[in-house]
């Protein structure tokens, strides 16, 4: 494997005054997300994070078609998001692998809906298991397949359709530490070869600052964007070094701004670090 | 070894059971001092379940009563199988539906046995009908579960991954997700349709487990009407047996 990105597939997003509220028509409408501006290059790793409720997860949906904006317009290229599209990839906390299907066709789900004939997509799917490092468990069920496998399928599914970006909702959230450091080691990988555009969001300041080369923090809600900065560290990031502590110090100045008022709101004190 | 072992070990509970149900029985008879017409020891019926074995009759009443129920049965799931799909996955339909099936679905077959034979008379059509309502219900309510307890995030992976229609996400998401639900439906309704054989075949059957549990209480031969109840019963046991193997093809434990 060379360094060099292979050409594919990616576009940036342009998120522009997309704001969500809830229930608009009933007598108690909930703003879960203010109209937000957000630029996205083709190719960038942005990550998202933000006290629970902050509309991260919100603004994730619209950019996958789930939520229609009750303003503004997000657009993928220069096409408007409507509706949920193959190109459009998503990878979701609880896996969402089909059950009835061995991981082999789990991963080559979508190549089918894209009227891949049958040989060239088991190809492909395989190449992809092997990606992730799954090349001996195609024929597995996935039930068979432990927490941190069944996410690697998912991202092996979510690759294998090529899609131009790739929306990730805390994906590593349901996993022990060390599954988790070492899918986010293998994500990294795979994301250095072909440099798509990817939207992650995270409960973890740290996966954050690791993964992504931009952070953009969320206030509690109704959700705003309360900072945007570029993380400009060489990979493979270290955790403990101290540009690495810089940037997770400013990250959670903000945040604990927020919780602060997330917490007073609820009627606790304090300050609070992950 | 290990198969043999765990066959061994689901079988022997049946076993004792079957060997505490005779001794209960055989007591009975010793104590109660019943006349033989009434109530006729172990052995006897056991002699007149051979007999009915060698002379052959005993298969063609199992054939008739088997019949009647896969045909019934086969007939329900054809129309509650669509109807359950589309209940749970239109609400509006669901609503509209419910409230019809929910007004029959209390009634008892047995109740149906008078509208049965004054609408299609004493022939097959009346006792298939009386199967018919015996296993519909549960087919069609597993069904609708079945559909609405999809998890809804396989929904969304299903549009994600490019199912563009509501046709195709149906096929390749909602009915495979559904599919261990509706098996179980399956499972109990024939379970449900087995019980009901007495019900239908009450209706002036010449043949069946049900006539003969009723030609032996006419001519006064309760080890007939003993031995007919035991192989509805153990036939009940085998069939469900069949289906747990078929069920756990389709479910993939969460």
């Amino acid at each position: 494997m060379s360094d060099t990105p292979q050409i594919l597939n990616t576009k940036g997003i342009s998120i522009r005054q997309v704001g969500v509220t809830f229930g608009a028509d009933t007598e108690e409408p909930v703003e879960a997300l203010q109209p937000v501006d957000l630029e996205i290059e083709p190719g960038e790793f942005i990550a998202l994070v933000g006290p629970s409720g902050c509309g991260k997860s919100t603004l994730l949906n619209v950019l996958a078609g789930f939520i229609k904006p009750s303003t503004g317009t997000a657009l993928v290229g220069d096409e408007e998001v409507l509706k949920p599209d193959i190109d459009h990839g998503m990878v979701f906390q609880d896996y969402a692998l089909f059950p009835w299907l061995n991981v082999i066709d789990n991963v080559a789900f979508g190549l089918e809906r894209q009227g891949i004939a049958k040989a060239e997509r088991l190809r492909r799917a395989q190449e992809n298991l092997d990606m992730v490092g799954l090349t001996e468990f195609s024929n597995k069920r996935v039930h068979e397949l432990s927490g941190g496998m069944k996410q690697r399928v998912a991202i092996a599914r979510v690759f294998a359709t090529d899609p131009s970006i790739i929306l990730m909702d805390e994906p590593f959230g349901a996993l022990d530490a060390l599954t988790r450091r070492f899918l986010q080691h293998q994500l990294l990988e795979i994301w250095q070869r072909n440099r798509k555009t990817v939207v992650f969001v995270t409960h973890s300041v740290q996966e954050a600052i690791y993964l992504a080369n931009r952070v953009v923090v969320m206030t509690a809600r109704p959700g705003r964007i309360k900072l945007d900065r570029k993380i400009e560290l060489e990979h493979p990031r270290d955790f403990s070094a101290a540009n690495f502590r810089a940037y997770e110090k400013t990250v959670y100045d903000q945040l604990d701004e927020e919780l602060a008022k997330t917490f007073q709101l609820e009627g606790g004190v304090g300050q609070f670090h992950d | 070894m290990k198969s043999v072992a765990r066959t061994l070990n689901n079988i022997l509970p049946y076993v004792y059971a079957f060997a505490f149900i005779i001794a209960i029985w055989q007591l009975a008879v010793i104590f109660s001092n019943a006349h033989v017409a009434l109530l006729p020891p172990p052995l006897l019926a056991a002699r007149t379940f051979i007999d009915l074995i060698i002379s052959g009759e005993l298969f063609v009443h199992i054939g008739a009563s088997l019949g009647r129920v896969v045909v019934a049965w086969f007939i329900s799931a054809s129309i509650a199988i669509p109807l359950g799909l589309a209940m749970g996955h239109w609400k509006r339909f669901e609503h509209i539906v419910d409230p019809v099936v929910e007004i029959f679905r209390p009634i008892s077959p047995l109740a149906w046995i008078p509208l049965a034979i004054l609408w299609f008379g004493i022939g097959e059509t009346g006792k298939i009908f009386i199967i018919f309502i015996a296993t519909f219900f549960p087919i069609l309510l597993n069904t609708v579960s079945g559909v609405k307890g999809v998890n809804p995030v396989l929904v969304r992976a299903g549009y994600v991954l490019g199912c563009k229609t509501d046709r195709e996400l149906f096929l390749k998401v909602i009915l495979p997700a559904a599919m261990p639900t509706i098996i179980v439906g399956l499972r109990i309704s024939f379970g449900t349709g087995w019980a009901a054989i007495i019900a239908a075949e009450l209706v002036a059957a010449q043949v069946g487990l049900g006539y003969l549990i009723a030609d032996g209480m006419e001519i006064l031969r309760s080890d007939l009407v003993l031995v007919g109840m035991a192989v509805i019963g153990i036939l009940g046991i085998m069939i469900d047996s069949v289906f747990r193997v078929i069920n756990n093809r389709f479910t993939w434990g969460d």
